[in-house]
């Protein structure tokens, strides 16, 4: 008796468990890849790196490959981590890259260990190229319930060899990209909108400049 | 007094669950510099997995624009168009199938940068006809490439 009273709370307990969370839990997003398109054609060398200043990863308060939050029924939160479970800043690298490589550069990847600006002119200077993109992520997160937000703040910014900005641009918002639907459509749909914000900034008349002189 | 009180708890939980099923969501982006005004040919790129037609739908829609448009396969694209046109779109069953998303994206045809993008998403109370969705997507397009 006493064991199909403990059976059933348990079973009552899951139950209520698995409502909250549903398909909630260890979501990941995939920003590594991406068919991004860049409005800009070039040729040569030139260095990208993107440095994460999200304040609650420099606090401590969330991980480094932390995206967003997927809420439960109940619009309880759990974080999203990137797929590869390397920082997102990373995967945004890899994915710039591969935009530029598709643009027609040969690139360089820069990791930066620190948002500190003297730090990353040095690791800048560093890679003694005439172009050098940093993406400074100021905020950049995901939050999926019925709808699936973005919120953003990023700057992207062209440097010569000794770390003089040529040009810079910044965008930021909070938008509604579509209604949140599963996972996997959820990881394409950030992975594109990430794409299309950089893309816009590529096509900044100083930027363009910048890149192309 | 407690069977009214199951009976509010019971609504109560179904409008919690019927919230789910009518969603909707219509929004565009454009570049800055982008001038819709002055792009007059359009070729609308068959998505491989479309079987029902949707990209003779967009083409339509922007014919009865007064553009010129023509669809096919990647493989026919003409090079002279203005834009290339592509889209996803994506189907639910609920008694029967409907088109729960569709995004459309205008790309210049050189890069494949997307100039401007749109959006639909309407779940199953809420739905559409593909037509419809096809309609208000670029018309929300050439709302925002207006600045509308």
């Amino acid at each position: 008796m006493k064991f199909r009273q403990l059976a059933c709370r348990f079973s009552s307990v899951l139950s209520l468990v698995v409502l909250i969370a549903g398909c909630a839990v260890g979501n990941t997003y995939n920003y590594a890849t991406g068919n991004t398109a860049l409005p800009i054609k070039g040729e040569g060398e030139i260095s990208v790196g993107v440095v994460d200043a999200r304040e609650y990863v420099l606090s401590g308060n969330k991980d480094s490959s932390f995206v967003g939050l997927q809420r439960g029924g109940f619009g309880n939160p759990f974080d999203v981590t990137t797929t590869s479970g390397n920082p997102m800043v990373e995967d945004m690298t890899e994915h710039l890259a591969n935009a530029l490589t598709r643009a027609g550069f040969d690139v360089t990847e820069i990791r930066f260990s620190s948002p500190d600006n003297s730090l990353i002119l040095t690791s800048v200077r560093q890679s003694a190229l005439d172009k050098n993109l940093v993406l400074r992520v100021r905020e950049w997160k995901t939050d999926a319930m019925m709808k699936f937000r973005l919120i953003f703040d990023i700057e992207l910014s062209v440097h010569d060899e000794n770390g003089v900005m040529l040009a810079s641009v910044s965008d930021h918002g909070d938008e509604v990209l579509s209604g949140a639907s599963f996972e996997s459509a959820n990881s394409q749909l950030s992975a594109a909108a990430f794409g299309t914000k950089i893309a816009r900034m590529f096509n900044n008349p100083e930027i363009r400049a910048a890149l192309t002189n | 007094m407690r069977v009214v009180s199951l009976c509010c708890i019971l609504f109560a939980l179904c409008g919690l669950f019927l919230t789910g099923c009518a969603s909707q969501n219509l929004s565009a982006d454009a570049d800055p510099s982008l001038n819709l005004e002055e792009m007059s040919s359009f070729y609308v790129q068959r998505l491989p997995a479309d079987t029902r037609g949707v990209g003779k739908l967009i083409a339509a829609e922007l014919l009865s624009l007064g553009k010129e448009a023509s669809h096919g396969d990647t493989s026919t694209v003409d090079p002279d168009v203005d834009a290339i046109v592509t889209y996803v779109d994506k189907w639910m069953w609920d008694i029967t199938m409907y088109m729960i998303e569709l995004r459309v994206e205008i790309r210049d045809p050189d890069t494949q940068y997307i100039l401007a993008s749109g959006q639909s998403f309407r779940t199953s109370l809420v739905r559409k006809s593909p037509e419809e969705m096809v309609k208000e997507v670029i018309a929300e397009i050439m709302k925002e490439a207006e600045g509308l």
